[in-house]
């Protein structure tokens, strides 16, 4: 199993760089390229939601980030110091598209709709949300 | 991201390159947005070369087609398979009609 960390400054254009990381592994993984990108999307929208919701206007912190690398599954776990927030446990609706859908909550449900598999917990103060992508059997 | 924006037969071409992502989002929402304040409400988006499309573009885009409505409209020329993607994800898709390039979306106006 290959596993890289990096930790990031909460900030937007910071973001990024654990997108990069991402898609990289996910390559290596074994994940076909639309589920790589769809995944890094996912990891993007949890990233942001930290730090545009979770450390808002407080003193920025950080976003510590562990890639875990198996064949067929990818795995990414968030850790940051922000007010806890499980966002498993969001009701995120899909936008309704025939009239005027609401523009927020995308990312919660572009979130919960891509990945097979989220787990939170909030440990001394920190929030550890993980986040699984598994090659799908059609993808072989 | 790059965004180069052009006229064709009083139809605004907004032209992207790069990533639309929670960084660089506002340049792209005030694109869009001041082209809507100009009056401008026949709009184009060639996004054929765009890399990676987040709900923060996103959230322009269906601000940007209830901006124009009812005479006008938000069209996509090109998207390419990354923004095909998460427009389907999120389920979107639907809302805006897709050409296959830039002269095509520009003429069906």
């Amino acid at each position: 199993m290959a596993q890289r960390s990096l930790t990031i400054r909460a900030e937007l254009d910071q973001i990024n760089r654990i997108c990069q990381a991402v898609e990289s592994s996910a390559v290596e993984a074994g994940l076909d390229e639309r589920a790589a990108y769809a995944f890094q999307l996912a990891v993007c929208e949890a990233c942001e939601n930290i730090v545009v919701h979770g450390y808002s206007d407080r003193a920025r912190g950080q976003i510590q980030v562990d890639i875990s690398v198996r064949p067929g599954e990818l795995r990414v776990e968030l850790r940051d110091t922000a007010p806890a927030f499980n966002p498993a446990r969001v009701e995120a609706s899909p936008p309704s598209p025939s009239d005027d859908p609401p523009v927020g909550g995308l990312g919660l449900y572009i979130l919960q709709k891509v990945v097979d598999e989220i787990r939170y917990d909030r440990r001394q103060g920190e929030n550890r949300l993980v986040l699984t992508k598994r090659k799908s059997e059609a993808a072989d | 991201m790059d965004i180069k924006v052009t006229e064709h037969k009083r139809v605004m071409v907004v032209e992207v390159h790069g990533r639309i992502d929670s960084s660089t989002a506002a340049e792209f929402d005030q694109a869009v947005m001041d082209l809507i304040e100009q009056g401008k409400k026949n709009l184009v988006l060639d996004l054929s070369d765009v890399e990676f499309l987040s709900s923060a573009g996103l959230r322009t885009m269906v601000s940007g087609r209830k901006a124009v409505q009812p005479s006008g409209a938000i069209k996509l020329a090109g998207p390419s398979q990354r923004v095909k993607d998460t427009l389907e994800i999120a389920g979107l898709d639907v809302l805006f009609e897709s050409y296959a390039d830039r002269e095509s979306a520009v003429g069906s106006y």
